[in-house]
C-alpha cells in the first residue's frame, strides 16, 4: 500500500513552499501531485526528466500535474512504485473530499489530513463572508493544521491559535516560521513502547489495535463506525463481515470508511490511531460488541 | 475592368433585418458572401447582373441567430443514447423521444441493451428523475436489464450517475461503505453517485471512455448540423483547451466548405496556469478565419445553482444547503482578469449565484482602475441571480450579461421549491431589468446542458413560463423584438463580433435564417414551435 498525504489550506497559507522544500529533501522516493504545475519551483539541475505532466528528479522524486481525474491521476502514479504520495490541493478546494479517494483508489493508504492556515491572515479570512466557509470546510477534518508565518503574526497568533482549536479541537497544531516542516511531523507521530517515558507531550497521537480474527456484525460494524467518538482519527486494517469466508480491508477517517475486498491476508487486525482522549477500554467493549453471534 | 463576382438578390414574405435604418425589406443582396443591401424589388436594378433568388419567396428572413454560450460537447454526447424528459433533436434532425416515467426509461435501456455488441457498455446521458414520479432508479433496475455488462447513466444536471451493480463491484466501493457521494438505503448502495470523485472511477472502471472525450471532426461536424437546424449561424465553443491538436482540427473542419457555421472557440482558463493561458491567448490572437474566431477567455468563478454549487449572497439557499464552490479564489480574480485583459483578449466570467457576479464586478471594477480598457466588454455569463444594483454597476464597467434564459423552463420550479426561493426564483435571468439599466444583453442555451434553440430561448424570456406553466417574474417578459435582439446582435456585441454578424446591413456577412412563419405575428406563446427552413451563411444556403 502507498501512503496518501494530502495537504491542503487557501491561497497563501504556505503549501507550495512546504512541497517544494519536502521534494528538496526527500530521502525517499515521494510523488508529489499539484493543479497547478508551473508553481513547483525545483532547482532546474536537478530535474532529469519533463514533460507536459510530469518531471522526474535526481533524487527518485517525481511531480505531477493531477489534470482532470484525480482518481486516473492516482492510477497513474501509482506505476512508478512512489514510496508516498503527497497531494497539494488547490487553495480553494476541499481537502477532505480528495482524501476521501485514498480510501477506495485500490493501493493506497490515507495518511493524515494536513491543513495550512496563515497565522497572520486567518482571522481577517474568517471574517470575510465570501470565503469562510471555505475555510471552515477545509480546517474541519484536518488531523494536523500547520500554523504558518508566526514569525510575523504578533498578536493574532493567539487569535489564530484559538479559531483552530475552536473549529477542530482533536487536530494536532504545528507552528512554523517558514513552512519548514520535516516529514516525519506531518505522520501520526505516536509514542514508541519503549519510549513511554520520554516526552510524550510531543507526541499527541495515541494507537490502539484490535486483534481479533472472528467475524464482525455487517450491522453492527457499522453502527459502530458511524457512532465513534471524535477522538478517533482513523482505522485501517482487515477484518471479516458475517458468514463471508473472504477478508475485507477497511480505511476509516472522519465519519467516512471504505471496505475494499482483500486477499492473501496474513492477519485481521484493525489499528485504530486517535488523540489522546481516546478511551482503549471503551473501543475494546464496542469493537467485542460488534462481533458476529 | 475588375470581373464582377454574382449579385443574388434573396426574396422573402418579410425580412426584418435588425438594422435600424432599414428595419423591413422583402429583398437581400448578397455577393461574395456579404450583404450589399436590404430594401425592395428596386435592389434588383442596383446591381448589374443581379438574379433574384425567390426560393424563399414565402418565408420569413432574420439574422442568422447568434449563440453566444453553448458547448461542442453538445456534438459529443450523441455519440450515445439520449433517455432525457423532453424530446431533443439529434444531429441527424431526428427526434430522440423523452422518457415521461421510470418505466419508459427502463424500457428504452432494455432496448438499447439488447442492440449493443457484447462487451461494450452502455453509457447513456440525459437522465432527468427530477420529472419522474415514485421511487428513484436503482441498481436492482439497471442489474435486471443485464447482470453482466457495465450500465451508467448520467443525468441531466452533470452532477449524478447511475451505475449497475457490476460497476459498483469494479470501483470497489461494497455495500459497507460510507463515503461523500455515493448514495445508500437500508439495503447498502442503491447505485447513485454524486461528485467527480465516485462518478470518475466509476466511468473510468466501467470503460467506453465515458461521455465527455475529446472533441473530433465527427463530434464538431455533429454540433454544426445541431446549430444549423435551429438556425444558429455563429456558435459558441465556450470553453476548450486550445491544444495545437484542437485547434488543427478546428482549423481543418471550419474550412469545409460544407461546415454550416462560423464557430467562436474560447480558451478555458482553468485548463491552463495563467503564465501559460495568457501565452496561449497571445499565440491564438488573429489567427482565426472568416469562420473561426480566437480572442475570447473564459473563466469560470462558481458552480451551478441547481447543483448547490453556485455561490449565493444572503440568506443563501433555500432549503438551507451549504453555500456553493469557487473555483477561482476571490482574492485571485483580479490577479487573472488583469492577465488576461492585458493580452487584448476579452472576458467572459461563469457567474451564476450573485456572490460570484459580485466578486466579478468588483475586481473588474479594481483592475480597469489601474488598466483601462476601452471596449473591453467584459461579459458575465449566466449571471442568474444579478439584480438592479448589479446591473446598474455592470452598465457602468461596460459590462454585459449572456443570461441563461432557458433555466426558466427547465428549473424555475426548482429554483423557487429548493435553491432561491420562491421570492427570489422569479427574478432569475432578469432580462428587462438589465435592459432598463442599460445592460447589453444575449440569452443562451449552454448546450448540452439545455439543447440549442434561439426561438426557443426567445419563448422563455418573451413568456417565463416554467415546466408547469406558471409565469415566473411577468415583469421581467422581453418582447419579441427585444427578444431576438438577445440572439442576434446582443451575443454578437459580446464576442465582438457585432461588426461583422447580427444583423443584415451592408457589409456583414450575408448570414440569414429562414423561418415558416413571422414570429411578430404568431401569438407568444408559439414562438418555440416555428420552424426553420433554412440558413444562409456566407450567401450560400446550407444544407444539413
Amino acid at each position: 500500500m502507498i501512503r496518501l498525504l494530502v495537504i491542503g489550506g487557501f491561497l497563501g497559507a504556505g503549501k507550495t513552499t512546504l512541497v517544494n522544500r519536502l521534494l528538496a529533501r526527500a530521502d525517499r522516493r515521494i510523488a508529489v501531485l499539484v493543479n497547478d504545475f508551473g508553481s513547483v519551483a525545483v532547482d532546474a539541475a536537478l530535474i532529469t526528466a519533463a514533460d507536459a505532466t510530469s518531471m522526474t528528479l535526481a533524487n527518485g522524486c517525481v511531480c505531477c500535474s493531477i489534470g482532470d481525474d484525480f482518481g486516473a491521476a492516482l492510477e497513474s502514479v501509482a506505476e512508478r512504485r512512489p514510496e508516498l504520495v503527497v497531494v497539494e490541493a488547490s487553495g480553494i478546494a476541499d481537502p477532505w473530499r480528495i482524501a476521501q479517494l485514498a480510501l477506495i483508489e485500490p493501493g493506497f493508504e490515507l495518511g493524515p489530513l494536513v491543513v495550512l492556515a496563515d497565522a497572520e491572515a486567518l482571522p481577517r479570512l474568517l471574517a470575510d463572508g465570501a470565503i469562510a466557509d471555505i475555510l471552515r470546510g477545509q480546517l474541519g477534518f484536518a488531523d494536523i493544521v500547520v500554523l504558518t508565518k508566526t514569525d510575523i503574526a504578533g498578536a493574532t497568533l493567539t487569535e489564530s491559535r484559538a479559531l483552530v482549536h475552536a473549529i477542530r479541537p482533536q487536530a494536532q497544531v504545528i507552528e512554523t516560521r517558514d513552512g519548514d516542516v520535516a516529514l516525519e511531523a506531518l505522520d501520526f507521530a505516536v509514542p514508541h513502547a519503549r519510549a513511554r517515558f520520554l516526552a510524550e507531550a510531543s507526541h499527541p497521537f495515541r494507537t490502539w489495535t484490535w486483534r481479533d480474527r472472528r467475524p464482525f456484525d455487517r450491522g453492527a460494524l457499522r453502527a459502530l463506525l458511524a457512532s465513534l467518538p471524535a477522538a478517533v482519527l482513523r482505522i485501517k486494517g482487515f477484518c471479516g463481515l458475517d458468514d463471508d469466508a473472504g477478508d475485507w480491508l477497511l480505511q476509516y477517517a472522519a465519519e467516512r470508511w471504505a471496505f475494499t475486498r482483500a486477499e492473501a491476508v496474513a492477519e485481521r487486525a484493525l489499528v485504530v490511531i486517535g488523540t489522546e482522549a481516546m478511551d482503549k477500554a471503551a473501543l475494546e467493549a464496542d469493537f467485542a460488541a460488534a462481533l458476529r453471534r | 475592368m475588375r470581373a464582377m463576382t454574382a449579385t443574388r438578390v434573396y426574396r422573402a414574405r418579410r425580412v426584418v433585418t435588425m438594422d435600424a435604418t432599414q428595419p423591413e425589406a422583402t429583398h437581400v443582396a448578397v455577393r461574395d458572401g456579404r450583404i450589399l443591401g436590404a430594401g425592395g424589388p428596386e435592389l434588383l436594378g442596383f446591381y448589374h447582373g443581379a438574379v433574384e433568388d425567390g426560393r424563399f419567396a414565402d418565408k420569413v428572413m432574420l439574422p442568422g441567430f447568434v449563440e453566444g454560450h453553448s458547448h461542442a460537447a453538445e456534438g459529443m454526447v450523441w455519440h450515445h443514447p439520449y433517455l432525457g424528459y423532453f424530446d431533443r433533436m439529434a444531429p441527424d434532425g431526428g427526434i430522440a423521444p423523452g422518457v415521461t416515467t421510470l418505466a419508459d426509461a427502463l424500457a428504452r435501456l432494455r432496448a438499447l441493451e439488447a442492440e449493443l455488441p457484447e462487451g461494450e457498455p452502455l453509457l447513456v446521458w440525459g437522465f432527468d428523475p427530477i420529472y419522474h414520479e415514485g421511487p428513484r432508479l436503482h441498481r436492482r433496475d439497471l442489474d435486471a436489464i443485464s447482470a453482466t455488462r457495465p450500465i451508467v447513466v448520467s443525468h441531466a444536471s452533470g452532477h449524478i450517475i447511475n451505475v449497475s451493480s457490476v460497476v459498483l463491484e469494479r470501483t470497489g466501493f461494497s455495500a459497507d461503505s460510507n463515503l461523500d457521494g455515493l448514495l445508500r438505503d437500508e439495503n447498502g448502495l442503491t447505485g447513485e453517485l454524486m461528485g467527480p470523485p465516485a462518478m470518475q472511477r466509476a466511468t473510468r472502471v466501467a470503460g467506453g471512455g465515458g461521455l465527455m472525450q475529446r472533441i473530433d471532426r465527427e463530434g464538431l461536424r455533429a454540433f454544426s448540423r445541431q446549430a444549423a437546424r435551429v438556425g444558429i449561424t455563429t456558435a459558441t465553443d465556450l470553453q476548450r483547451k486550445l491544444d495545437a491538436e484542437t485547434v488543427d482540427m478546428m482549423r481543418r473542419v471550419t474550412a469545409e466548405a460544407d461546415f454550416p457555421m462560423r464557430l467562436v472557440a474560447a480558451l478555458g482558463a482553468r485548463e491552463y496556469g495563467v503564465a501559460d493561458g495568457v501565452a496561449r491567448t497571445n499565440e491564438l490572437l488573429g489567427t482565426g478565419s472568416d469562420k473561426l474566431h480566437f480572442g475570447i477567455v473564459k473563466l469560470t468563478l462558481d458552480g451551478s445553482i441547481q447543483g448547490f454549487t453556485g455561490r449565493l449572497r444572503w440568506p443563501g439557499y433555500h432549503n438551507g444547503a451549504p453555500n456553493g464552490m469557487w473555483y477561482i479564489a476571490p482574492s485571485e480574480l483580479e490577479g487573472i482578469v488583469e492577465a488576461y485583459l492585458r493580452t487584448g483578449a476579452q472576458i467572459h466570467i461563469h457567474t451564476n449565484g450573485d456572490e460570484a457576479s459580485e466578486t466579478a464586478i468588483d475586481a473588474l471594477e479594481n483592475v480597469l482602475a489601474r488598466c483601462p480598457r476601452p471596449e473591453h466588454r467584459t461579459t458575465l455569463q449566466h449571471c442568474q441571480m444579478a439584480d438592479a444594483a448589479q446591473f446598474r454597476r455592470m452598465a457602468g464597467l461596460g459590462m454585459a450579461a449572456n443570461l441563461f434564459a432557458n433555466h426558466i423552463y427547465y428549473w424555475g420550479e426548482q429554483h423557487a421549491a429548493l435553491t432561491a426561493g420562491p421570492v427570489r426564483a422569479p427574478r432569475m435571468n432578469a432580462a428587462a431589468t438589465a435592459r432598463r439599466e442599460g445592460v447589453p444583453v444575449a440569452i443562451h442555451s449552454d448546450a448540452p446542458v439545455t439543447p440549442l434553440g434561439p426561438l426557443f430561448s426567445m419563448w422563455c424570456v418573451v413568456n417565463r413560463l416554467t415546466s408547469r406553466g406558471r409565469v415566473f417574474g411577468a415583469g421581467e417578459r422581453l418582447t419579441a423584438m427585444e427578444a431576438l435582439h438577445a440572439v442576434t446582435l446582443g451575443p454578437a456585441w459580446t464576442l465582438k463580433l457585432d461588426h461583422a454578424i447580427g444583423s443584415i446591413a451592408p457589409g456583414k456577412f450575408a448570414d440569414l435564417v429562414v423561418l415558416e412563419e413571422d414570429p411578430f405575428l404568431v401569438p407568444a406563446e408559439r414562438l418555440r414551435e416555428i420552424g426553420v427552413h433554412a440558413t444562409v451563411l456566407g450567401g450560400e444556403v446550407c444544407h444539413w
